[in-house]
């Protein structure tokens, strides 16, 4: 650090002290995000923090305390300062405690505004109290202790979230707190969590989501997408995920290889393929050999695909919904086997064998007997992936002459 | 004696403190332009792919596995 004059630091805290006043004076939302945002290492904050530890404590605090245009919201600017000292020399927790201090003295100011101008600063505040949470959790965890702050951010943000949701212009904000809310309890394994601000953000009648800014609402659509593949809900896990994509902003490639890595199983199972370029652009060929599985009916390389990605599969959550998608590939094979017997004798086509069926996954390496295999043509069967029924003693399957394996046409698998 | 055990159960695992997938930061007034959107990654779909082709690789050693089975019976 270059030396510093403590002239030159006073002159810098005081500096600072008229921008945050002006900032509130002329209701300059733009400029108090800028004084707010602690982890973006700007020029400024830094020199700032340089200012401040050149000075003693009670110093700057002297300086906070000669006019009221700064005192007023020396609740804020007191903390704010101690947040960037600790934050300077990498002290994260005593930084984050700081910085909690200061966001709960912001908040009933922000309040009382009534107009929604500070809403940029509020978004800084629920990010950085997010991130420094997160690095403080870190250090705890780093010297043997409990990790805990993100989780006392999550209540902060809740907080936040109640000052924004109600009537009126600043509802705008509640869908990057909600975000941000999000963001959190994916991290902490609490996504139950989302479940109240959901609700409150899909059941309002007085705002419509449309209204939200759209890098909220496809950051929204992306999380609510993926508790939808949780559930199991695949058609409105389509429909969100689906959202995200079309309006994600197109230079955000990592945000885009993140939804297709969920909507691509979703797709899948409702029988829709994502072309071979898609997997290739954004990396994710972890997905091509299953998709070659379900064209070809293809079940010894479902079975290798899955395989050889499970922990990729199972980390994201997504390899039970692949799992399932065996029983479309049986289609797909017994399909095939039809259409193989129908050009050899179109008359005896409908009826198939189960011991062919056998001989056709031994080929694959997968031994079954004739038991098994009635089985599984009987869960087809009740699923509507086969239409057909069972001639028992002769362990003959009869196929509908019409339509004998109807597509899925978008929708999921009968359950 | 089993509280006991207790806290040696409780070791703090960063691990669990992890999202993989953890959607990106958009710019706070990141608006972009709807005709830039989703042009891509939006029209790379196939639903009509199950078709009644056979005739590629894996369908063709199918029908021969069939076809020797069916010699032999």
């Amino acid at each position: 650090m270059a030396y510093l004059s403590m002239g030159e630091a006073h002159r810098r805290i005081t500096e600072y002290l008229n921008r945050f006043s002006d900032a509130v004076s002329f209701q300059d939302g733009a400029s108090l995000k800028q004084l707010l945002s602690v982890s973006s290492n700007s020029p400024s904050l830094l020199s700032l923090a340089d200012s401040l530890n050149v000075f003693q404590k009670q110093d700057a605090n002297r300086l906070i305390k000669q006019s009221d245009k700064y005192s007023q919201f020396g609740e804020i600017i007191a903390p704010f300062f101690r947040c960037l000292q600790s934050y300077r020399i990498g002290n994260l927790l005593d930084a984050y405690h700081a910085f909690e201090k200061a966001a709960n003295a912001f908040l009933p100011e922000f309040r009382n505004w009534e107009s929604a101008w500070a809403l940029e600063a509020l978004y800084v505040i629920a990010y950085e109290i997010r991130i420094l949470a997160e690095r403080a959790d870190r250090e705890l965890a780093s010297n043997g202790k409990s990790p805990e702050k993100l989780k006392g951010a999550g209540s902060f943000l809740m907080k936040v979230f109640g000052v924004l949701a109600g009537k009126g212009p600043k509802r705008v904000g509640a869908l990057y707190v909600t975000c941000q809310l999000f963001k959190i309890y994916f991290k902490l394994g609490t996504v139950h969590l989302c479940r109240s601000v959901i609700r409150s953000i899909e059941t309002a009648r007085i705002f419509d989501f449309e209204e939200f800014p759209k890098r909220d609402k496809v950051t929204y659509m992306y999380y609510t997408g993926r508790l939808e593949v949780f559930n199991e809900n695949f058609p409105a896990a389509d429909h969100k995920l689906s959202y995200a994509l079309m309006h994600c902003n197109p230079h955000h490639e990592a945000n885009i290889r993140m939804i297709l890595k969920y909507l691509i199983p979703v797709k899948l199972s409702i029988g829709i393929l994502p072309k071979d370029r898609l997997l290739e652009k954004y990396g994710l060929v972890e997905y091509s050999n299953v998709v070659q599985a379900l064209k070809r009916g293809d079940l010894r390389l479902l079975r290798q695909a899955l395989q050889e990605h499970e922990d990729r599969f199972l980390r994201s959550g997504v390899f039970l919904v692949l799992e399932k998608l065996e029983l479309q590939v049986y289609q797909r094979l017994l399909k095939k086997i039809y259409i193989i017997q129908k050009q050899r004798d179109p008359s005896k086509a409908h009826q198939m064998k189960l011991e062919v069926i056998v001989k056709a996954l031994k080929w694959l390496e997968i031994d079954m007997d004739l038991d098994e295999v009635e089985c599984i043509v009987a869960i087809l069967i009740y699923k509507n992936l086969v239409k057909g029924y069972f001639a028992h003693k002769s362990k003959v399957v009869v196929l509908s002459k019409q339509d004998p394996f109807p597509k899925l046409n978008a929708k999921p698998v009968n359950s | 004696m089993a509280t006991e055990t207790k806290p040696a159960t409780e070791d703090v695992k960063i691990d669990l403190f992890e999202d993989d997938d953890e959607f990106e930061e958009f710019e706070i007034n990141g608006e972009w332009e709807v005709k830039e959107e989703g042009k891509d990654a939006t029209q790379q779909w196939e639903d009509d792919w199950d078709d009644d082709d056979v005739n590629d690789d894996f369908s063709l050693q199918l029908r021969k596995e069939l076809e020797n089975n069916t010699q032999k019976n």
